[in-house]
């Protein structure tokens, strides 16, 4: 099956103004405007058959975005070359635009001052929905987005979490072959991000649809994205399934242990000491594959544990890890 | 094309929508357009009068020409001064881009989501007050003049409209230019007076790289069948070719600035 998605050797370059220190500094800028070259994307290559689920991943200012952007057509390759749905999204962005679904996390695509459904309505015609498609999409999207209670509200009284449902509805309203979502999550609370991350997976696996998400979080990838491609300072770190990333980074999980009293030195097999604050003990599991119950075994009932976490390392420190084990991994991503 | 046609009604419909959404701030707006405007316009009136006329136009001729001038501006404008003056901030804040993933081009979709109803109360004024002066300017009115004076209006309303779209698009470039309406105000500013009673440089200036003189007072002269300054017989081709060259030049600018459209960052 051809690629829906292909990239190569993809780089993207900004001219940026050298700013010089000071206010005599900010004078001499009038008369000598020297530019530096920013490389925002450099090099990446990848290819998406149909109906995957790719996390993008990476620190801020990795290049995230920028990519989507290339991917969808906003902006325009500095070199290589780039293919979604078998155009070139920048020269064909109105055609592309037909056949992907853009999901932007800190910007709205809905009419701020008007009920949800109006926009709805003002993207059928856009889009030229047919009526009955429009019609089975609008009542699916609403019962499994759960936005019954507030479709007909508008837009400026809805809570982030209603919002994002519905940014995600509109998207998907003309059955995008591609959706493009760029951090959906951001900002949203425990239960809003896990509705959210039920419905992209759903989406994923019942329609098909090929999802492209970048995030911060690794939650994300891990409830939606079998696959992810990790990048930093514009290159290209990782593409692969999570469980490789995750079974070579597994050691940085990190356990709190909290005693009702201090119970003195406690060296587990399982995991390393990291930090001793008495009454709570916090240790770096070595292994992915020691689980809380080895923990639990491990430590007893002896030193009257009450309770106990398991922390996932955040992005920035797996990126990290994976900076100081690159070394090791070279060639092992599939 | 047909797709864009389609869509327009629809944007319209939504904006309207929007703006009654806050029906006291639109009617208050369109209030004290019309306070503001009137406020002007009596000044120079009375100066008008008082001095007998201004470089030769009597009160009703100016009188057309301040009509001409504030019709021609707010047709034009309300189809792109909002819409581009926002441009700046889109860009900032990343909002361009969502424009930008809709399959209709995007010139359409920011002219009509946004076409500013709050206009009317320009509109109505300068119906008003050209509806007073036409008839007192004893213009031989035929139905050919008719037809040119209502192209000339076509044309500078979709100069004030190239124009606008000009300057919102640099910010696709350089993010910020909103300085360059304040450049254009100044010039809008001084369109409302006969071109004659400023220096000659000025003149040449308006009539050629800020070609605001023909926003109003070139139609508006020949209509009158007065001498136009610099152009002579040549004046009624260029008050009707004008909008359209603009028109064009506009459009290899905002095509050339959204090829190279960056974004603000992020």
């Amino acid at each position: 099956m051809a690629p829906i998605i292909s990239a190569v050797g993809v780089g993207k370059t900004f001219r940026q103004l050298k700013r010089q220190a000071g206010f005599g500094g900010a004078l001499r800028g009038l008369v000598s405007r020297d530019y530096t070259e920013i490389r925002a994307v450099e090099g990446i290559a990848f290819s998406i058959e149909p109906g995957e689920a790719v996390g993008y991943l990476g620190p801020n200012g990795a290049g995230k975005s920028t990519m989507i952007k290339m991917m969808t057509g906003i902006l325009t390759p500095s070199a290589g070359t780039l293919s979604v749905l078998g155009r070139e999204p920048h020269s064909n962005r109105i055609l592309n635009a037909r056949d992907i679904g853009v999901v932007f996390g800190q910007r709205s695509q809905l009419w701020w001052d008007l009920p949800v459904r109006d926009s709805f309505e003002l993207n059928r015609h856009i889009y030229d929905i047919p009526d009955s498609r429009f019609a089975d999409n609008l009542a699916y999207l609403t019962q499994m987005l759960d936005m019954g209670s507030y479709i007909g509200r508008p837009v400026r009284q809805l809570s982030l979490g209603q919002r994002m449902r519905a940014e995600i509805a509109m998207a998907l309203l003309h059955d995008p072959k591609i959706l493009f979502l760029d951090e959906p999550t951001i900002g949203l609370d425990v239960v809003a991000k896990d509705a959210v991350r039920r419905f992209l997976a759903e989406i994923n696996r019942e329609r098909g649809t090929t999802i492209i998400l970048t995030t911060h979080d690794l939650v994300d990838i891990e409830q939606i994205c079998p696959r992810l491609i990790m990048v930093d300072d514009g290159k290209l770190l990782f593409d692969g399934e999570l469980r490789h990333l995750r079974a070579t980074l597994g050691s940085r999980r990190r356990l709190t242990l909290e005693f009702a009293t201090d119970p003195g030195p406690l060296t587990l097999k399982t995991a390393t000491l990291a930090a001793d604050e008495g009454a709570a003990k916090h240790y770096l599991l070595e292994n992915e594959a020691v689980s809380l119950i080895d923990v639990l075994n491990e430590v007893g009932p002896a030193h009257g544990l009450k309770d106990i976490k398991l922390e996932e390392p955040d992005i920035e420190e797996v990126i990290r890890t994976f900076y100081l084990n690159k070394p090791k991994l070279a060639g092992s991503a599939p | 094309m047909q797709r864009p046609l389609v869509v327009i009604p629809h944007l319209v419909r939504m904006y309207v929508r929007t703006r009654f959404e806050y029906p006291g701030a639109t009617m208050l707006g369109w209030l004290s357009q019309i306070v503001a405007y009137g406020g002007i316009y009596t000044a120079i009136a009375l100066i008008v009068t008082r001095f007998g006329n201004l470089g030769g136009w009597i009160w009703p001729e100016m009188a057309l020409l301040l009509s001409f001038h504030l019709l021609a501006y707010s047709l034009g404008a309300s189809f792109s001064f909002t819409q581009f003056r926002d441009i700046e901030e889109k860009v900032r804040l990343g909002t361009f881009d969502a424009v930008l993933v809709k399959p209709i081009g995007a010139w359409t979709y920011l002219v009509f989501s946004g076409i500013n109803i709050g206009y009317a109360g320009h509109v109505l004024l300068a119906l008003g007050l050209m509806a007073w002066s036409l008839p007192q300017v004893g213009a031989d009115w035929t139905p050919l003049t008719v037809l040119f004076f209502l192209a000339t209006l076509v044309s500078s309303a979709a100069m004030v409209c190239a124009t606008m779209t000009m300057i919102g698009a640099t910010a696709l470039v350089w993010v910020k230019s909103s300085h360059l309406y304040s450049i254009f105000f100044g010039f809008w500013e001084l369109a409302r007076y006969p071109l004659q009673i400023f220096p000659f440089p000025l003149q040449i200036l308006m009539l050629t790289f800020v070609p605001l003189g023909f926003l109003a007072y070139v139609p508006v002269a020949v209509a009158l069948g007065k001498p136009v300054a610099l152009l002579g017989s040549a004046a009624p081709l260029a008050a009707l070719a004008i909008g359209p060259l603009w028109v064009l030049i506009a459009m290899a600018h905002w095509h050339y600035c959204l090829r190279n459209y960056q974004g603000a960052g992020g």
